[in-house]
């Protein structure tokens, strides 16, 4: 892996993508949109696990090393970072549904580095950052609608 | 399968259980005007042309 300076690190994010039993369609899109975003310089892909929760909640990680046939994910295995650590599965699959799969996804918003080093060198400091979900800006949407049709 | 021998004894960086979050899949859903809803969120998050905040 290729060391990166702490200055010029973007903002790490991570899903989990959770496949619920028997509703998972692997075609390869999937993996061959994040390596479209790994090719473009748009994200770096830290670390990658699956999680498997069982009907009784145990749960187990695999490696992506040690996924049969990775297709056009194989390139980037060889990147990761292993940035988990054992400590973070029991937390990140207690989203999870009993009996589901689920795929941990961890990225650094290389789009963003540069300008978070520009802020930085300008003296700003990140006080706060987040993710605004659809749902909420459909219920902003919606209560907009709601008081235009009562006239409060 | 083991996780790789270097995940184990380190702390880890999710701090906390993770909690589910609303499946955005299902953020515009199928209802009485779905496709309406999508064009009304849309023009929400679309450039600001002649529209005030307050």
């Amino acid at each position: 892996m290729t060391e990166v300076s702490l200055d010029a690190l973007g903002p790490v994010d991570y899903v989990v993508v959770e496949f619920p039993a028997g509703a998972s369609s692997f075609t390869g899109e999937m993996a061959k949109e994040l390596r479209a975003l790994v090719d473009s310089g748009t994200i770096r892909v830290i670390d990658v696990l699956i999680l498997t929760k069982d009907a009784d909640g145990t749960v187990e990680a695999t490696e992506l090393s040690d996924v049969e046939d990775l297709g056009e994910l194989q390139v980037l295995e060889t990147e990761l970072g292993e940035l988990l650590a054992a400590d973070d599965v029991e937390n990140l699959a207690a989203a999870m549904d009993p009996g589901s799969t689920a795929g941990v996804l961890i990225w650094e918003n290389l789009w963003a580095a540069p300008f978070a080093s520009a802020a930085r060198r300008s003296g700003g400091q990140l006080i706060a950052d987040g993710r605004i979900p659809i749902q909420a800006i459909i219920a902003s949407i919606e209560a907009d609608q709601a008081t235009a049709t009562t006239g409060d | 399968m083991p996780l790789r021998p270097a995940r184990a004894g380190r702390v880890g960086v999710i701090r906390a259980p993770v909690a589910k979050t609303a499946v955005v899949a299902a953020a515009v859903t199928p209802g009485r005007a779905p496709v309406a809803k999508t064009a009304v969120v849309a023009a929400a998050v679309s450039p600001r042309v002649g529209r005030r905040r307050i």
